[in-house]
Parts: C-alpha cells; structure tokens; sequence
C-alpha cells in the first residue's frame, strides 16, 4: 500500500520485480541504478545475496523522482529471490507491494518455469486479500537476444517437423501461454543491456500511480 | 481496513503525534534513534541523531520482520510481536502494531533491555490509537493531491524513463 506523508509532502510506492530464477530481475535493478536518469535521485543498489551472487533475500533500490505538484515522490524498487527454495521468502519481500514487473524467461526451456512462477505471484497476490486481476502488474519477456535453436524431427507417419529446442520463444507464442487474455501490458526486452528496462518501469510507474 | 485500499494517507496531525511519540522513547529509554515504519519498509518518520542510510534500515527492517512472520506461520504461531537484535555496540528493538506498522528503537549497551521493552510498549499503545485514527480519517487521493496530479506524474515518468 503506497504511503502519502502529507506532513513531509511525501508519496512512497513499493515495486516489486517478480519471476522465475536468473531471469534477469536483478539486472533489470542494475541497468536503473546504472543510467538512473537525470532528475531523479538514485539511493544505494542494496542486494542480499548468496555467495555465487545468486539472490538471497532481495534487491533494493531506492528512486527518488523529484517534486511533483509539490510531493516528493519515491519509488522503491525491490526484486525477489526467483529460485524455487526460497518461496517463503518471496511471500515476504512482495509484502505491501502496490505493483509487481513479471520478468519472464523468453527461453523455450523456461515456459514452464515462468507458468509456475506467475501461478505463485497470483497466489500470494490473493493471501494479501488482494483481487489479483485488480492488482498492477506489467510482463517484461526478457532475453530477447537468444537466438532460437531448432531440430527436425521425423514423426511416426514420416512427416517431419521443425521443434524449437532452445533460444528465446516468439512473443505471440508467450503471449499464448503468458498473458492469454492479454490483460497486461507486455514489453520485450533485453535487461543485461538496457533494451526495454525503462520502458517497462515507465509502464509500472504509471499503473501504480494510477491506482493511488 | 479494507484490504483493496492501495494508499494510507498519514495527515499532518498525526505525523506530529508520532514524531512526539518517537522523541519521548528515545528521550526516555536514551536511545539514539526510533523509526516508525509502514509493514512495506517505507519509512514513515524517525526522530534520533544516527546517521544511517535510513531508506536501507526500512527495507531491511521491514524485510526482517516480514521474514520472521513466515518463521512464525511455519512453527504455527501467528506473528512475533516483537523482535530483538542484539551487536556489540548496537542494540536495535522492533515491535509490531496492529500488523500495518513497525516501530523500530536502536539503542546502545548503556541501555538496559527491560525498559526499552516496557516504554516500547507504551509507544506501541499510543501508536495504535493514531494507526486507528489514520484509518477512520482517510481522505480522498484528490482532497490531499489535488485532482491534475496524477496527470503531472504520468508526465513527468514519461519524461524521465526513456530508454
């Protein structure tokens, strides 16, 4: 729930990057510490991580985006710890959150894995007592960049069929699976480089401060 | 409090109340600093002279109570009240109120524990009584913001997330 202060003129709003292990939420937090623009004001990029720099409880990165009709408006940026393990954990950090980013592994590999973790998101949305079609939320299909890989398969009759096996899944099919109804705004992106990361931060910024 | 509620708007009088709540516990236990938190780590006011990076310590704190919330939901106990950390220099005390709030004290080894506890609780009671007021009083977005608002915020992200 964002926080109005109206004593100190000041609007907080919590987001929180959510979605399946190395799909790039840190990189994502990384990228907007790196090049936060000018006009806002960056805190410290906070990250409690494992020792093989793997996430272990979360990343924190306060935003400050300056004066607005005369509030102070802060964004803080939080990712959760995307690997199974650590389930309770995400219930934790996603607390009070008032809009989540799903960064999605576009990787044909990582379906499954992303199905899972939305599935997950949905959940802990709803045990906050929170209506999660309600709830803003904006997909990133991250790793764009990953060439796809396919094989030619010999079926049974003897037809044969190209099989994607690796590399980054077209979008209409994510959008398949992911955001069937397409009831959220969806951004592509490549996080290690920068490619859509502020685009899907303006896009988040915007819902949440829709919903005030 | 109606869980579909997306802002808690805190009005100037009861800032002040809590700023006066938070300066007596620290005053009164010597303490060096108390933070009053929302359960999401934003940092609703502190009163004290410590010079820490006092966003950082909301998110942890926060974060710290939250976690030990899942602790207590496996070992079956609902919630721990009350959390105590214990260095060798710095001491720091969390109590929760009324599961929205979390007010934080950080006090030295000149300190003893026991009355940190007891005026931590008295904090708490006051606290309450304003998180109850907050609640009952809440105003519309547009009567604190003002109706453009949320129009020169969509501008000003346009403005300052570009790719």
């Amino acid at each position: 729930m964002a926080l109005i202060n109206v004593a100190a003129r000041e609007i907080h709003c919590k987001v929180v990057y959510y979605g399946p292990g190395m799909g790039g939420k840190t990189s994502n937090l990384q990228h907007i510490h790196n090049r936060a623009p000018d006009g806002t004001k960056k805190g410290k990029l906070l990250s409690i991580e494992t020792e093989t720099e793997r996430t272990l409880f979360f990343d924190f990165l306060p935003l400050d985006l300056g004066k607005v009709r005369g509030f102070d408006t802060h964004f803080h940026l939080y990712t959760v710890p995307g690997q199974g393990l650590y389930d309770r954990t995400r219930v934790a950090v996603l607390n009070g959150a008032d809009g989540v980013v799903f960064v999605a592994d576009s990787q044909v590999q990582k379906l499954q894995e992303n199905l899972a973790s939305l599935k997950e998101l949905a959940m802990n949305i709803t045990r906050q007592n929170k209506k999660f079609q309600d709830f803003p939320v904006v997909l990133q299909y991250n790793k764009r960049d990953i060439q796809p890989v396919y094989e030619e398969q010999v079926l049974p009759d003897g037809t044969r069929r190209r099989r994607q096996v690796a590399g980054a899944l077209p979008v209409a099919v994510l959008d398949k699976y992911i955001n069937p109804k397409m009831q959220w705004q969806r951004f592509e992106a490549v996080a290690m480089r920068g490619d859509g990361v502020f685009e899907t931060l303006r896009a988040i910024s915007k819902l949440v401060i829709s919903k005030l | 409090m109606d869980p579909q509620l997306t802002s808690l708007i805190v009005p100037t009088e009861e800032v002040m109340q809590i700023e006066e709540c938070l300066m007596h516990l620290v005053e009164d236990t010597g303490g060096s600093h108390a933070l009053l938190l929302d359960k999401s780590g934003q940092v609703i006011t502190s009163q004290g002279d410590g010079n820490q990076d006092i966003t950082a310590l909301g998110a942890l704190i926060a974060g710290t109570f939250a976690s030990s919330r899942e602790v207590a939901k496996l070992l079956r106990e609902k919630d721990f009240r009350m959390l105590f950390q214990q260095g060798v220099r710095e001491n720091i005390f969390i109590a929760l109120i009324e599961e929205q709030w979390i007010l934080c004290i950080i006090f030295n080894k000149g300190t003893h524990i026991g009355l940190v506890k007891v005026l931590t609780k008295k904090a708490t009671d006051e606290l309450a009584s304003v998180l109850d007021r907050v609640r009952h009083q809440h105003k519309q977005r547009d009567e604190v913001l003002g109706s453009s608002f949320r129009t020169s915020m969509e501008d000003t992200i346009d403005l300052l997330f570009r790719d």
